[in-house]
């Protein structure tokens, strides 16, 4: 299958921002060995390069259909990349201590299409919801004709985000609500096709006019599932890992005090 | 440049956001239309030779003009060439906005811009961050440039 590599690397080197970017070590297929590689993550696309300046990728990874583990078992800061389904591979990566991998496996958990599909969704119903509330007249995204061909968008977040500096501190458990887990493995809620059947208003030509609002949530696909559910059980079921991440981190920690620590990853 | 081919595969094979049987033409002079089935899933365009199992190939669907060329046909442009385009040939009017529709809200950055533009709206509504009941409000890819009101830090 072709894959038309100049789109993916076009899209790397745009002005769109960066979502992270650092060294992780991944592991080699076929062997234990581990590769300190720069990773970018940028969309639902995760490239990576020897070194940060090299004009030349090595590869991309997409993120659709993979489950984040954090996996102590096979060393301390690793984490996978696991595809669901029969001869899908499973990417082995690792970084430089703990903040690393959190800061990672909290990236990633949240990069898919899907996963940000489900929350805009989720964010558009507030949105209606509160302006409802405040009683203010119906302002959809101001997106207008050139920003539906991609160019801009009227409303600009702008050219360039700075990377907050901070790091995810471990954060407060609260903010990842109750304790149930989720039963079934995340790529169910991606396959399963609730979609009724979309009614699009025709429209003329220009599609949208110039300068004129976007299509309304109201417009947008009628979702025959609960978005709000979805989401809250993909967050419930990151959250869970993660907490379990810290929790064993923590307890590692307690238990090899003054415990020299031996390199877990081959360098060699 | 290498890249998760049987995942990617794979994905093609899901549920898609949209399907049809289109004619489709390369951007290249001397280029012909062929039919194709065309399948959009999240921000890949897959087109797939009629009963075959693998996909031709996969558009990503970042940094690109989508533009109605006439009543049945639109047209891809990527790369900033504007006259290197992929023409899809559609059945009906209909048929070919709703394409371009998909197509256009099927971009990730177009995701991310409206997902922004809630946020800051709710927060202006209602005083709430909307993603800080996720743990996710200081996600670099959710946040707001300069020109816009600030949102209050995340609790410590």
């Amino acid at each position: 299958m072709k894959i038309h590599e100049k789109l993916l690397t076009h899209y790397l080197s745009c002005p769109s921002p960066v979502d992270k970017e650092g060294y992780l070590y991944k592991k080699r297929e076929r062997n234990t060995s581990y590769h300190r590689r720069w990773f970018v993550l940028k969309g639902n696309l995760l490239f990576y390069q020897e070194r940060p300046a090299d004009r030349h990728l090595l590869g991309v990874i997409v993120l659709e259909g993979c489950i984040v583990q954090p996996n102590p078992p096979e060393g301390q800061f690793c984490f996978s990349l696991v595809f669901t389904g029969p001869g899908l591979r499973t990417y082995g990566l690792a970084a430089d201590d703990c903040l690393g991998q959190e800061s990672w496996v909290h990236a990633l958990h949240s990069a898919s299409h899907t996963c940000l599909s489900l929350l805009v969704k989720e964010l558009g119903r507030l949105y209606e919801e509160a302006k409802r509330v405040s009683g203010e007249s119906s302002q959809s995204p101001p997106v207008t004709e050139k920003g539906l061909n991609q160019s801009m968008a009227t409303f600009n977040p702008g050219s360039s985000y700075s990377l907050q500096g901070k790091g995810t501190a471990m954060r407060d458990p609260r903010a990842y609500g109750g304790s149930h887990t989720l039963p079934a493995p995340l790529i169910t809620i991606k396959t399963t096709n609730k979609r009724s059947p979309k009614l699009w208003p025709k429209r003329n030509a220009l599609v949208t006019p110039l300068n004129g609002p976007a299509p309304t949530y109201g417009e947008w696909p009628l979702v025959g599932s609960d978005t709000l559910e979805d989401f809250s059980k993909l967050h419930e079921h990151y959250g869970d890992e993660v907490r379990q991440l810290r929790a064993d981190w923590l307890r590692r920690k307690h238990e090899e005090e003054g415990h020299i620590e031996e390199d877990l990853i081959d360098l060699g | 440049m290498r890249f998760n081919e049987k995942e990617l595969v794979s994905l093609s094979r899901q549920p898609s956001e949209r399907a049809a049987e289109l004619g489709m033409r390369g951007p290249k002079k001397g280029d012909v239309v062929k039919k194709r089935l065309v399948k959009l899933i999240v921000n890949f365009l897959f087109y797939f030779r009629t009963d075959e199992e693998e996909p031709v190939g996969a558009l990503l669907l970042e940094q690109c003009r989508v533009e109605r060329e006439d009543d049945l046909a639109f047209s891809i442009a990527f790369l900033d060439e504007a006259e290197r385009k992929y023409l899809f040939e559609c059945d009906t009017q209909e048929q070919c906005l709703d394409w371009i529709d998909s197509i256009i809200k099927a971009s990730y950055e177009f995701m991310r811009k409206n997902l922004i533009f809630y946020r800051t709206e709710i927060h202006r509504l209602t005083g709430k961050d909307p993603l800080e009941q996720y743990g996710i409000s200081d996600e670099t890819r959710f946040q707001v440039n300069t020109g816009l009101p600030p949102l209050p830090a995340p609790p410590t």
